[in-house]
């Protein structure tokens, strides 16, 4: 049973690496475009237009007709690109009757917001407009007369798979960018955190005396000092591009692996087998890096995986707190916009719960891969850890 | 004696690493303190009023204790923001910190442990199945997207409790004011205890455990002992002084929650006032803040500390020679 399941938290961690190294753009997620805000995933609410588009095109003397069937409440914005030739004419067929859009030849670049249009077309400036031009559910047809290549594209409140931010981009392409910077900044934070804390472990358990006591002393002091508010501060000081973040967050967190590793290196240099290796004259350097370190790696490496979901958690929660780079997608920034530019007063649960889970759900991925680890490190701690041990001993 | 000394001690090492740290980093940084506020162009001699009126003119060792002297007399300096001093702002904010903080902290270790034990009792009931979920939760669950959750469901979706605030605008008078901060910080301090107590309980779950696995706990039951003093006296009792060191150990944890917790209710505490000071940089309201955040740290560790010394006999021992 245990093995399944690391077998399926490590599955998980390989595909969301894999999701993260390809990001948005193969998966066919229309990352840059923009939507109306806090659209609809597409699955939601039958009742309202997804995204079209009707091209037509034809060439002179000649005319061309995109029919469709509307069966949606008016749409959220209309708009009009491409180019008309000489005595063209956009028709635009409503079950109520007919609108000319456009006859001026040349580009035409038109949206329904725009107030020229709404003159143009006879419709008081205060009128919305997609509500004029889709006034029931019915037949529609767009028909192009003469020589052009138009296109018409229609935006409802339903866009992509997991609807769209309070900037209208598409939450899907976020979320796959944002699981790329909690990776990089998760990874990239306790790998720097985890080789601080294994030198500083090292020398202060290795050379003892005073360097130790300076050592043990910083641990307890940052260990005792509430870290969000520095993290803050720092942030607010040194800027918040993503390597700020990272450095910022490995700074404190190395206190954790420097305690376990210095208690390891304690226990290992007076075992008989180091003093021996310093019998036969081995330097400093060469114990330490060619026997002590391999002996500490796996639980090292178990200290990285455990360490993941903390530097995540503290990276969302710098990004939550709007100090992280705007330009950053990440999942904390989700959030931070979630709740910044009123999700929930519009109802737009999907903006929230994406970003939120996926944190959730990679942190209880490396928690699981950094329990296994540790086990496989230190098999006395299956005993600890391992609940139906427990009730076995304890029974 | 020596050792509640060695305690204080450690306690005040942190104190002044904080002012250290505060200090430097804001002297230390590049460009001048005082880019936040001065306009390029500002006249020289108008720069250097505004340099005069921080003390940033002075060499750095008179800084320093001019700082350490503001910092320790609790009047922080001036705002770069406002000009006026920052204890001003910063004293109407730590009421309400400490009232979210206290019960919160108190809330989730006394329902974390009964739980704990509990569930302990209880193997393979709902109960240790909350334990076990309530400890996944906290441990991987980012706090703000629990909190902005509960508000979704309870602020807007169920109009029961406010979006956001520590009192309604305008606060109402007499009684009614207090029922009205109480139920600004209802949901607040739910998810703080929400969050917090899962850790608790599963730590306290698995010491428990083991504890009742032990052979003076079957000694003690063998002897004709009442089970209910069995389990709190005799393997309770045994667990309680490494309970004290994790709730110490949470400590610093607690207080960066409550930051949060303070920004997404829109509350009017210490942290969203340190969000707002870096945000707006303005260093002395930040450094003010931070250090009261850390003070609050340290009281609420050697308040831990005393209680360990009260229920672990070794320590006491060891504090008596």
């Amino acid at each position: 049973m245990d093995s399944v399941r690391k077998r399926i938290s490590a599955a998980a961690f390989v595909l969301l690496a894999a999701l993260a190294m390809v990001g948005p753009g193969p998966l066919g997620l229309r990352d840059g475009q923009v939507a109306p805000p806090y659209s609809k995933p597409v699955w939601l609410d039958r009742s309202i237009a997804p995204p079209m588009d009707l091209r037509v095109g034809s060439g002179a003397g000649e005319s061309a007709t995109a029919a469709i069937s509307w069966g949606y409440s008016a749409p959220l914005r209309v708009s009009l690109t491409g180019a008309l030739g000489e005595t063209g004419l956009v028709r635009w067929t409503t079950p109520s009757g007919d609108f000319v859009l456009t006859s001026t030849p040349g580009e035409i670049d038109l949206d329904a917001r725009d107030i020229p249009f709404k003159r143009a077309l006879g419709v008081s400036p205060f009128e919305n407009m997609p509500s004029v031009l889709f006034p029931s559910r019915g037949d529609y047809a767009l028909s192009l007369e003469g020589s052009g290549d138009v296109l018409m594209r229609i935006e409802g409140g339903r866009w992509g798979i997991l609807g769209t931010d309070h900037r209208g981009r598409d939450m899907a392409a976020l979320f796959v960018q944002g699981l790329r910077i909690s990776l990089i900044v998760g990874i990239a934070a306790t790998l720097i955190a985890t080789l601080l804390g294994m030198s500083l472990g090292l020398v202060s358990g290795y050379a003892g005396g005073l360097t130790d006591a300076l050592v043990m002393r910083a641990v307890d002091v940052l260990l005792s000092i509430p870290t969000l508010p520095i993290l803050m501060v720092i942030a607010g000081i040194w800027g918040k591009g993503l390597w700020n973040l990272v450095m910022i967050l490995s700074i404190f967190s190395w206190m954790g692996t420097a305690r376990t590793v210095r208690a390891m290196t304690l226990t290992l240099r007076d075992a008989s087998w180091v003093e021996g290796l310093r019998a036969i004259g081995a330097r400093r350097n060469y114990i330490l890096f060619r026997h002590l370190v391999p002996e500490a790696l796996p639980l090292l490496l178990a200290n990285v995986a455990l360490g993941v979901p903390g530097a995540i958690l503290a990276e969302a929660g710098l990004s939550f707190l709007g100090l992280s780079d705007p330009r950053l997608p990440s999942w904390g920034r989700m959030l931070h916009d979630a709740h910044m530019f009123g999700a929930f007063a519009s109802g737009a649960w999907w903006s929230i719960l994406p970003a939120g889970i996926g944190i959730s759900v990679i942190c209880l991925i490396f928690l699981d891969i950094g329990r296994k680890l540790e086990e496989r490190a230190d098999p006395r701690l299956v005993a600890k850890t391992d609940l139906r041990a427990i009730e076995e001993t304890g029974a | 004696m020596t050792a509640s000394l060695k305690r204080i001690c450690g306690s005040l090492a942190v104190l002044l690493v904080v002012l250290a740290l505060n200090f430097f980093l804001f002297r230390l940084m590049p460009g001048d303190p005082l880019t936040s506020i001065v306009d390029p162009r500002f006249s020289p001699e108008a720069k250097a009023q505004l340099a005069a009126q921080w003390g940033l003119d002075r060499p750095l060792s008179e800084q320093f204790v001019v700082y350490v002297r503001e910092m320790l007399s609790f009047r922080f300096g001036l705002s770069m923001m406002t000009g006026a001093p920052v204890w001003d702002e910063l004293k109407k904010r730590v009421p309400n910190t400490v009232a979210l903080l206290l019960p919160a902290l108190a809330l989730s270790a006394s329902l974390g442990l009964w739980l704990g034990v509990k569930a302990a009792l209880n193997r393979g009931s709902l109960v240790e199945r909350v334990v076990l979920w309530g400890g996944a939760v906290s441990f991987s669950f980012p706090s703000f997207f629990v909190q902005i959750l509960l508000l979704m469901c309870f602020a807007y979706f169920w109009r029961i409790f406010p979006l956001s605030g520590t009192t309604s605008i305008p606060p109402p008078a007499g009684g009614a004011a207090v029922l009205d901060y109480l139920w600004h910080l209802a949901l607040p301090l739910c998810s703080l205890v929400l969050m917090g107590f899962g850790g608790f309980a599963l730590y306290i779950r698995n010491m428990m455990v083991k504890a009742l696995g032990e052979e003076y706990v079957l000694m003690a039951r063998a002897r004709g002992l009442p089970f209910r003093r069995v389990v709190w006296n005799h393997a309770f009792r045994s667990i309680l002084p490494p309970v004290l060191t994790i709730l110490l150990l949470s400590l610093p944890g607690v207080v960066s929650g409550a930051v949060i917790t303070e920004t997404v209710f829109s509350m009017n505490g210490v942290g969203r006032f340190l969000l707002e000071a870096t945000n707006s940089h303005d260093y002395p309201a930040a450094g003010a803040a931070f250090f009261c955040l850390a003070l609050l740290t340290v009281v609420c560790n050697l308040l831990a500390d005393a209680a360990c010394v009260l229920v672990d006999p070794r320590v006491r021992r060891g504090a008596r020679e």
